[in-house]
């Protein structure tokens, strides 16, 4: 493997779009949330503002349309269902795997 | 992360035409295509986890650059593949607009949106590693490639779109949405470092999930041997 490509590639890039991410921060109105600088751009056009870009302090939360619906368990109800049956799939799928490794070693 | 957070009746209605005509299409060629090539089993598990997993942190905000979601789009093309990957994002899309998270309206924008997420991290992906480069880098590059293709279009539909009730003449949106376009990119590298990392432990425990079974992806032999 060509490390030093490869790593530097990746920097190369990361350099790039941190860069883009950064103009873009600050050309959409500074530290807001996504809604409400994606609803703000587009009706008032680009707006340069400043803010953290991290902000620990407000931690991570469920999308505001989900949160203030009330939709928490309807959305937590989702969740669980996607992930049970993936896993339910996941163990179907290596069970018929070996199921079949042992019918290919029994020919 | 790319995703259009407006609500329905944003887009003109022939523009909502044309853009679920087209994500329409795209999911007509991808369920022919699966139904003629057939899949395998073990990928259609991981298409439903890769499913689980890209809901659940669709509608996490995360308090990085003011406020943000992941999509997990580019992973979730890597693991299952381009064809499984468009019907994973039409599913994660037709879920997160029944609760409010995204317009009916827009789910054929916004299906085409990630469902290129994950078809361009996913031939990134492996041409990446025939290029020689280490797990890690392909992962990581690919995912960024993939949410910045994904951020590109999104900003195009708007652009060709238009937004109703928006005084801004076209040029003034084109240079908002090429912002909003421009934050997705800083969104992506956040993004490709954790598609990075999660892609590399898959390939150190179980590398036939992520297609590298005759790749050797730790050190190098010292060609020692006891």
């Amino acid at each position: 493997m060509d490390r030093p490509k490869g790593y530097g590639g990746l920097a190369g890039l990361f350099a790039g779009c941190l860069a883009a991410g950064f103009w873009g921060f600050t050309s959409t109105g500074g530290a807001l949330p996504w809604a409400k600088r994606s609803a703000q751009a587009l009706q008032r056009g680009a707006r340069a503002d400043g803010g953290a870009l991290v902000d620990l302090g407000r931690g991570i939360v469920v999308a505001g349309p989900i949160r203030k619906g009330g939709l928490m368990l309807e959305f937590a109800g989702v969740v669980v269902l996607l992930a049970v049956l993936g896993i339910g799939l996941y163990a179907y799928a290596s069970r018929y795997r070996g199921l079949d490794d042992a019918e290919r070693a029994a020919r | 992360m790319a995703h259009i957070h407006l609500g329905d009746g944003s887009f003109p209605l022939w523009a909502v035409a044309l853009w679920t005509t087209l994500g329409a299409a795209l999911v007509g060629v991808v369920v022919y295509r699966i139904r003629k090539g057939g899949i395998k089993t073990h990928q259609i598990a991981l298409a439903g986890i890769g499913a689980a997993a890209s809901f659940a942190v669709f509608q996490l905000n995360i308090p990085v650059w003011g406020g943000i979601h992941m999509n997990l789009t580019g992973l979730v093309g890597i693991l299952a593949g381009p064809l499984l990957g468009a019907l994973i994002a039409l599913v994660v899309n037709v879920f997160s607009a029944a609760l409010g998270h995204g317009a009916v309206g827009l789910l054929g924008a916004n299906t085409l949106v990630n469902a290129s997420e994950a078809i361009v991290a996913y031939y990134a992906f492996r041409t990446l590693l025939r290029t020689d480069w280490d797990v890690f880098p392909a992962g990581a590059g690919a995912a960024t490639l993939g949410l910045s293709a994904g951020a590109i279009l999104m900003g195009a539909i708007i652009v060709v779109s238009g937004v109703n009730g928006s005084a801004l003449p076209r040029g003034d949106l084109t240079i908002a949405v090429a912002g909003l376009v421009g934050l997705n990119l800083g969104v992506a590298v956040v993004e490709g470092v954790l598609t990075g990392f999660v892609v590399q432990f898959l390939a150190s425990v179980r590398p036939d999930l992520v297609g590298l079974a005759g790749r050797t992806t730790g050190e190098e032999s010292t060609g020692v041997t006891a």
